[in-house]
């Protein structure tokens, strides 16, 4: 029984990661229509912005959010104005390829830069994992959850109450009606693209000490995404956040109850059942 | 110049290089470039003609790199009948994918194309009595052969150079007459409108799982070879997703549903990874994604459509659409 909730913690915990890198692309996609296949590539410039703060000016990875996600944030919108904004007329494969180009782009100059080596964020508060109830809890992981739900209830209550919120749901919905309602699209999109990546960015923050950095960590994180995000459908904020913690869950008890070695088959077994049976989503709230 | 022309003059300048030379390293430079021709052709058939985006064709070259090496370690049967076998063997696997992903359309085709090669990957590693795990398959010495009076040892890489050049001038043979049969017609009324496609009575998906299957017997017959040439396997070199990437980067940046694109692709692209790979070891696929980024942003019918267009002085095309 204990390690059922030990892995029910867990589950938690990594899904509540998955479900922010989920968002940003299900947002993205929302908006804009594109399957951003740098998704994971953007996740793993902000493990890597964590382990260089970290090591080049001891900042503590959690604190370097600050610096990262507004850093990122700008990123994105630069990408969209400069490297997206022409392609999306050109219809969703054509996004899809190009992004799978700008992926590679990403991953292998990260290879170039900072070489293959596998690297880890070690921190002095990690060794000692707080027990409540006796289910171990490791302490990077319990800040990493902590931030990654009040940032994903910032995002929410943006979507939900402010005016640019609103214009971003809208168009999310109808891009023809909102445009008629005087939304300008190239903004929203470029906010959403700068916010996609900023989520992504964040996410990569948190992860970091938990994780493993390699510079192709994105195309294991990217699969994952798609994983989420069509177990949410494709679009629905909330879709990916369940889709997150059901992804962390079905890993953590598949690692305990069928058999470690094949933990990531199991969600990409579930990931093509429900593309066959449901692909609006297992929450049916996305559209297809 | 006709396009049979264009052929002949291909596969002469595919034979030159080893009459021209014995260097080893320029050897092993066209070897890299006629396989890689030979993976852009066959993902060229679905991808080009279909306009179906697979991001899981590294599948079957890992199964035909697989089944050729199993078939001689375990049955000692000499790669070049497994190389054949391996390709079937890729071809039957593409079977139940087909059926599969071909139920979705668009860009959730290619996510779940994408899913199955994880799957396929996990279960390559995973599997250690079949596959050895993540340690791979190791080959030590290759059976010569008695061909024309003449015994091929396989010590140089010449005889290597001429079957992966037969293999090549195959795949580009298959995308010549496909252009010219009735599936071909059938394929490209499929990328063009899915759904009038099916109005006027095409079996869509038939012609689909058909086309894989073709698609994934040259990909097979590319993953036997692979392990013939280099003696080893292991799922990270046979089973990546960069590989199904690199695959259609080479066909999309050499031209989509040409016959001369994938050569044209692969030449390119392999040049210019070899020489970075020469100077700096890592990251040497930067450019394969930079130019994938250029080659849809401004040349959206490849290196080779784009200048048959200007020879044939026709004005430039819509970009590819989905």
């Amino acid at each position: 029984m204990d390690t059922f909730f030990q892995s029910l913690v867990s589950g938690v915990l990594t899904g509540s990661l998955y479900a922010m890198i989920g968002v940003g692309l299900t947002v993205v996609f929302g908006v804009m229509r594109i399957i951003n296949l740098a998704h994971g590539d953007l996740v793993m410039l902000g493990m890597y912005g964590a382990f260089w703060s970290h090591v080049l000016w001891r900042i503590d990875p959690f604190i370097s959010l600050v610096l990262w996600v507004p850093l990122m944030f700008l990123g994105g919108t630069l990408v969209y104005r400069f490297l997206l904004r022409s392609i999306i007329p050109g219809g969703e494969l054509n996004t899809l390829l190009y992004t799978a180009g700008f992926s590679l782009l990403i991953a292998n100059v990260a290879l170039f830069s900072w070489t293959g080596d596998y690297r880890t964020i070690k921190l002095p508060y990690a060794i000692t994992p707080l027990r409540p109830f006796g289910i171990a809890v490791p302490i990077p992981l319990a800040l990493a959850f902590a931030l990654a739900t009040a940032i994903t209830l910032a995002l929410y209550l943006f979507l939900a109450r402010t005016d640019l919120g609103r214009a971003i749901r809208a168009t999310s919905q109808n891009p023809e009606a909102a445009a008629l309602m005087g939304i300008d699209a190239g903004r929203v999109s470029m906010v959403t693209f700068g916010l996609g990546s900023a989520l992504a960015g964040a996410a990569g923050i948190l992860l970091a000490p938990s994780l493993y950095l390699y510079p192709t960590v994105g195309e294991i994180l990217i699969a994952k995404c798609f994983v989420i995000v069509v177990l949410g459908g494709l679009g629905s904020v909330a879709g990916a956040i369940a889709g997150g913690i059901l992804l962390g869950l079905v890993e953590s008890l598949g690692a305990v109850y069928v058999s470690v070695a094949y933990k990531d088959t199991i969600g990409f077994v579930i990931f093509l059942l429900v593309l066959l049976f449901r692909p609006s989503g297992l929450f049916g709230v996305g559209k297809s | 110049m006709s396009r049979a022309a264009a052929v002949a003059l291909v596969v002469i300048l595919m034979m030159a290089p080893p009459l021209l030379t014995a260097n080893s390293f320029l050897l092993h430079l066209g070897i890299t470039m006629l396989l890689w021709t030979l993976l852009g052709a066959s993902w060229n058939l679905l991808g080009g003609f279909a306009g179906q985006v697979s991001f899981g064709h590294a599948t079957f070259f890992g199964v035909g790199a697989y089944a050729t090496m199993l078939l001689y370690l375990r049955l000692g049967l000499a790669p070049w009948y497994g190389l054949a076998l391996g390709g079937l063997a890729a071809m039957l696997v593409s079977l139940p994918i087909g059926l599969i992903c071909f139920r979705l359309r668009g860009p959730y085709f290619s996510l779940s194309t994408l899913a199955v090669a994880e799957i396929v990957r996990l279960v390559a590693l995973n599997w250690e009595a079949l596959t050895n795990g993540p340690v791979g398959l190791l080959i030590t010495g290759l059976p010569s052969v008695a061909l024309g009076g003449r015994v091929i040892n396989w010590e140089s890489k010449l005889p290597f150079y001429c079957v992966i050049a037969a293999l090549a001038a195959l795949a580009m043979a298959a995308t010549r007459q496909l252009s010219r049969a009735r599936l071909g017609a059938y394929l490209v009324a499929i990328r063009e409108d899915e759904d009038a496609a099916e109005a006027i009575g095409i079996d869509t998906v038939r012609a689909k799982v058909l086309t894989l299957a073709l698609s994934a017997f040259f990909t097979g017959l590319g993953g036997g070879f692979y392990g013939f040439y280099y003696r080893y396997v292991d799922p990270d070199a046979v089973f990546p997703i960069a590989l199904s990437v690199e695959m259609v980067f080479i066909a999309v940046v050499g031209g989509l549903s040409t016959v001369v694109g994938p050569v044209i692709g692969a030449v390119f692209l392999t040049s210019i990874g070899e020489l970075f790979r020469e100077r700096f070891q890592v990251g040497h696929l930067i450019f394969y994604g930079l130019f994938m980024m250029l080659a849809i942003r401004y040349l959206p019918e490849g290196i080779w459509g784009s200048l048959r267009r200007a020879l044939a002085g026709r004005p430039r095309a819509e970009p590819w659409r989905s």
